[in-house]
């Protein structure tokens, strides 16, 4: 029991693979100015997800080791097909706005990582718990950038007016790069909390070892 | 042995799950379709509806033979980009006069006319298409009462790039084609989509980083309204339903 809500919990803070594993910014970016789209996002790669980790850990034991990424490769973009097709048909307006994002689930690394560096190694209805976990993670860190650039670019949410008229609305938060800093202070805060996420700091700075000259200096570009 | 056999049923098996979920949803999304592309008619004309179909009741559509220009009857079934895949409906558009890029044309061609209570023309929307930079780009060009001035534009779809040349569906790019002219004195169409800052009512500012898109525009605004397109049949149209209360 205390597995099964680690996979499942353990992806949204302590270990999201977005903020901690860097991984599906892309999307992240992209997808983010309205809720509305972003929602449909979020569950079209948490079913993706965990599809793709469910239906890889069934066969995983068959698929040869030297062919497994394109056997998952096939798995996955039949998935993401499969969501593009009924996005098309049941949610058009969005589909239209998320254009080629949700093709690019198929390349969404959360997705291809899970797969190979769980769902081959588990059985099924862990990898089902782990991926659907890990959606809920990506959904997660979405789901707030929505909410600050919505609110603060448009002054709505869901597409209902929020802010008070006189709110000036933040054409910035309407642009992707908008996100990498939104995401930034996310990590930022969620690593100031959880210690165990800070990395090492693999180039520290050496000390100083200049030293000022004491000869009187020449000039040469006179 | 085995690694043949299994990456060929993952095959298989997701081959049958994405054609089974592609049939069975491809009705549902050619209704989508059908009424984006309705959206964009009334869109084009400026129109914001709450209920599509309602507004469509307030359209006569106008069927034109493009051989001798005449209106004819049609169902209101009929597609004319459908028209275009079969050898009886539609015909081969000579290279020289192919200035859009379309290769097939459709015999026959609708026009979406709203008469005002006077039974004379209020506005007029004509379906355009033509080959940008990646594929062919499929719209609606609205014109006002004096088939003229245009009145909008609007794009259904497209390849272009994001970003660049897909562009043509940005609102700014959009207002630019407001009450610029169609046709100059000398009876063509003079209407442009020019590099660089449009001067007067015949240009439009082109989308930068997009030539190849830009000139696909001019070249379908040039075809589809011209000699070759609805230019004639218009002309026909305005003598029908033109402004009869300014004569009396």
């Amino acid at each position: 029991m205390k597995e099964i809500r680690a996979l499942l919990f353990d992806p949204i803070v302590k270990n999201n693979p977005i903020a901690l594993q860097i991984l599906g910014i892309c999307s992240a970016l992209a997808v983010t100015v309205k809720m509305d789209v972003t929602m449909i996002m979020c569950i079209a790669l948490t079913s993706v997800v965990t599809l793709s980790n469910f239906f890889i850990s069934i066969i995983r034991l068959y698929i040869p080791d030297s062919i497994r990424i394109i056997v998952q490769m096939t798995i996955i973009s039949s998935l993401v097909i499969m969501v593009d097709e009924i996005l098309k048909a049941y949610a058009y307006e969005a589909s239209k706005e998320l254009s080629v994002f949700v093709g690019l689930i198929i390349t969404n690394c959360i997705v291809m990582g899970r797969a190979e560096a769980f769902a081959m190694k588990n059985p099924p209805l862990k990898s089902l718990i782990d991926g659907f976990g890990n959606g809920l993670g990506y959904s997660f860190i979405l789901i707030i950038v929505a909410t600050i650039r919505e609110v603060f670019g448009s002054g709505t949410f869901f597409g209902v007016q929020v802010m008070p008229d006189f709110y000036p609305t933040n054409n910035f938060l309407l642009l992707p790069p908008s996100s990498f800093i939104i995401i930034g202070l996310m990590i930022w805060v969620i690593r100031s909390f959880d210690d165990e996420q800070v990395d090492e700091n693999e180039f520290p700075l050496k000390a100083h070892t200049y030293k000022p000259l004491t000869a009187k200096k020449e000039v040469i570009d006179g | 042995m085995r690694s043949l056999l299994i990456p060929l049923l993952a095959c298989i098996a997701c081959a049958v799950i994405v054609s089974v979920t592609a049939v069975s949803v491809r009705e549902k999304q050619n209704e989508n379709l059908e009424y984006d592309k309705k959206t964009k008619i009334l869109l084009a004309a400026g129109i914001i509806a709450e209920n599509i179909d309602e507004e469509f009741t307030n359209i006569t559509t106008l069927y034109i033979d493009f051989k001798n220009n005449e209106l004819v009857e049609m169902e209101d079934s009929y597609d004319p980009i459908k028209a275009t895949f079969n050898q009886n409906t539609s015909t081969l558009v000579p290279k020289e006069k192919d200035i859009a890029i379309l290769k097939r044309r459709e015999n026959i061609g609708p026009v979406y006319l709203w008469l005002n209570d006077k039974n004379s023309i209020d506005k007029v929307v004509v379906p355009i298409r033509g080959y940008g930079l990646w594929g062919t780009l499929y719209g609606y060009l609205s014109l006002d009462s004096d088939l003229n001035t245009v009145r909008g534009i609007e794009f259904y779809d497209h390849k272009e790039t994001p970003g660049l040349g897909a562009e043509v569906e940005n609102q700014d790019w959009k207002d630019l084609w407001e009450g610029k002219l169609l046709y100059g004195s000398h009876g063509g169409v003079q209407l442009k989509v020019v590099k660089g800052s449009a001067k007067g009512k015949y240009q439009i500012n082109g989308l930068s980083g997009a030539t190849l898109t830009s000139n696909g525009v001019s070249n379908m605004i040039n075809y589809w309204l011209g000699s070759d397109g609805y230019g004639p049949a218009l002309k026909k149209i305005k003598s029908l339903y033109g402004p009869q209360v300014a004569m009396q």
